[in-house]
């Protein structure tokens, strides 16, 4: 079994680089230098004791060593200690901030995915048409916009001119709309997904219409074409998915980086997601956090990656693992 | 290949049959930013019932884009720019496109020139084959499968069962080539293009391929359409020829005619430059092998007057000038050349 192999190997490798990754991650973490006297120390009233004393209380104490097998350990019990800004469990914060960011990331992922594929195949089977050059243009002047930008136009016309939609927050405090949580829930998700799906949309179509246009102008399509086939089926059966295969990448980083891409947009809609809370727990140096959320997405990531590569055997043949 | 050039068929005796296919004055442009190419410029040809009808000519003489437009799939920014293409005395250039879609692969087939990039990598063989079926005909996937198997077992692919589950890319380049003719067969059509099916294919590949094409050809008494650089294949294949060059038509005989008695200095030159078994290139008694001095015409701004005129050992004043038409000069045979009596327009 060449491919059950092939998935072993690389789960031991993907654990290597985890592994490899929270070193290099606690190094960096230890350059900064102890925390708590980041934090606390030459501040009025602080004194040597109470330094010593919440060094001690945090385990902050040992040596670089003890203290790195001891932190590996924990985080193997998915004990990711405590926030020093918030006094939560880390844990507990990743799975609460994280859903929240999953609730908008993937909904945001799935639309841009099926609107960019219909978009592509509208522009590159009318290569060089002026619906073409539209969506080129378009999709350049998302992809180089600054994200933040979007979002505040969204806000303006949408939530201040219009006032239809919540400019911030993922819930109403009070008053739900008509009542019902989950309506409300939907209606706060709509900007900030509104914003991503633009983003992911203008990348996704700019790689897959160029290679859509690669693939309509094989000899194989032709022969699609020559032996009858609908052009319906030819371009969403023969060409759509030999098309996705260099898109296939992307797609995998995209899922992969979902947790830690939002920071824009949830700082832009004040979104309680893990992207803004990462965000302030570097700011803070609320270091617990920082290493608990950065082993998450590390973790993510690397699964992202094997699944996109077994994704790769499925889409195409001639791929074999081993 | 090259040692026989006896032509594979006796012309026909009896009274031309209604064509199968019949092509007038066919024209594709291709709208580029220098300007209009006329890579297919007033192009005539028919095909007989049962018949194989050889297109020869050097590259961007126009032959393969001829191909396509008898399809109507010219690649853009190509266009049919005019003509008449009549298959079975109805024009294809007036029929709509669904109508023009269910011809495709049922009654008119084509067989591609690389047998690497005309089967689509991600299906299986009997997938893509079996799609075409069930489509057309409303077959069940296990009905297409079998006619696939039988078709695939027909063009000498050997445990075909097994082929069905197969991918291109685990096929040698010989058996995709059968693999894309299985696939042309499958509806039974009376047209069969095949545009240059063998010059992708090793040397010893080419012939086994040709010998194949030429028995289904027979066996299914289907036209064929057999459009080639090379007159080697065209004497072994083709019971009619006709020669093209820079987008126009400039002899068509039957091949007998053509490798025996050419009238057109075109194709007396392409004749001559072929090599010859019974001539030696090497060794004291040597001759260099004949060429045709200069190269095709620039079809963006073609000159006026005959295309073939710079080249043309024969040219005299007038070829400069007027463009010949294609004329009669004997029993199924026309030239377009003035030195051969041929009428001229200014053009």
């Amino acid at each position: 079994m060449g491919t059950a192999r092939y998935i072993a190997r690389r789960l031991i490798f993907s654990l290597c680089l985890i592994l490899g990754v929270s070193v290099i991650l606690f190094a960096m973490i230890n350059a900064i230098g102890n925390p708590v006297e980041v934090l606390l120390a030459e501040r009025p009233g602080i004194t040597e004791e109470m330094i010593q004393a919440v060094t001690e209380y945090y385990g902050l104490n040992g040596s670089v060593t003890d203290r790195y097998f001891t932190w590996i350990w924990a985080l193997l019990r998915l004990d990711f200690g405590t926030s020093i800004i918030y006094n939560l469990p880390v844990s507990e914060m990743l799975v609460t901030y994280g859903l929240e960011t999953l609730k908008i990331q993937v909904p945001a992922i799935l639309i841009a995915l099926l609107v960019s594929v219909l978009i592509s195949v509208l522009a590159a089977t009318r290569q060089y048409s002026r619906v073409d050059f539209g969506v080129i243009a378009s999709a350049m002047v998302g992809h180089s916009m600054p994200g933040f930008l979007l979002g505040i136009v969204l806000i303006l016309i949408f939530s201040y001119s219009l006032g239809i939609l919540p400019s911030y927050g993922a819930y109403s405090t009070r008053n739900p709309l008509w009542g019902s949580d989950v309506a409300d829930a939907l209606w706060h998700m709509v900007l900030p997904v509104g914003m991503l799906v633009f983003f992911n949309c203008a990348t996704l179509t700019l790689l897959l219409r160029s290679s859509l246009v690669d693939v309509l102008r094989q000899d194989f399509i032709t022969a699609a074409r020559a032996s009858g086939l609908p052009e319906r089926r030819v371009v969403f059966g023969h060409a759509l998915r030999n098309a996705f295969i260099p898109v296939l990448t992307y797609l995998g980083i995209l899922f992969g980086l979902m947790l830690g891409t939002a920071p824009v947009t949830e700082t832009v809609f004040t979104w309680p997601g893990l992207g803004a809370l990462y965000i302030m727990a570097i700011q803070q140096l609320d270091y617990p956090l920082i290493m608990g959320a950065t082993m998450v997405i590390t973790v993510m990531l690397v699964t992202a990656t094997l699944l996109t590569d077994i994704a790769y055997v499925a889409i195409d043949p001639r791929i074999r693992l081993g | 290949m090259l040692s026989t050039l006896a032509p594979a068929s006796s012309p026909p005796v009896v009274a031309a049959p209604a064509p199968l296919l019949q092509v007038r004055d066919l024209r594709v442009h291709f709208h580029t930013r220098e300007g209009v190419v006329r890579a297919v410029d007033g192009v005539d040809y028919h095909v007989n019932p049962a018949e194989t009808l050889g297109i020869v000519g050097e590259s961007g003489s126009g032959k393969t884009v001829s191909s396509l437009a008898t399809l109507r799939l010219v690649p853009p920014p190509a266009r049919m720019a005019g003509g008449q293409i009549l298959f079975e005395g109805q024009d294809l250039l007036a029929k709509k496109p669904a109508e023009m879609a269910a011809l495709r692969g049922r009654r008119i087939a084509m067989i591609f020139q690389n047998p690497a990039t005309s089967l689509n990598p991600i299906y299986s063989i009997g997938a893509q084959l079996g799609e075409i079926l069930m489509w057309h005909e409303k077959a069940s996937r296990a009905e297409a499968d079998a006619r696939v198997v039988e078709l695939l077992g027909l063009v000498g692919i050997s445990d075909p069962g097994a082929r069905l589950r197969q991918f291109p890319h685990e096929l040698s380049g010989g058996m995709k080539q059968r693999v894309g003719i299985a696939r042309a067969l499958l509806c039974n059509p009376s047209l069969v293009l095949a545009d240059e099916p063998t010059t992708a294919l090793d040397v010893t590949i080419q012939a086994q391929i040709l010998e194949l094409l030429a028995d289904l050809q027979k066996r299914f008494r289907m036209s064929m359409v057999l459009v080639t650089h090379d007159m080697g294949v065209v004497a072994r294949m083709a019971s009619r020829i006709t020669v093209m060059y820079a987008g126009r038509v400039c002899e068509s005989a039957d091949a007998a005619t053509i490798f025996n008695a050419p009238r057109h200095p075109y194709t007396r030159a392409l004749l001559e430059s072929m090599p010859r078994i019974d001539h030696s290139y090497t060794g004291a008694a040597r001759r260099p092998l004949p060429t045709i001095a200069g190269r095709p015409p620039n079809l963006l701004n073609p000159p006026p007057g005959c295309r073939f005129h710079d080249r043309c050992p024969e040219a005299a004043p007038e070829c400069r000038r007027l463009l010949p038409l294609e004329t009669p000069v004997g029993p199924g045979h026309t030239v377009s050349c003035l030195k051969r009596g041929s009428e001229g327009i200014a053009a």
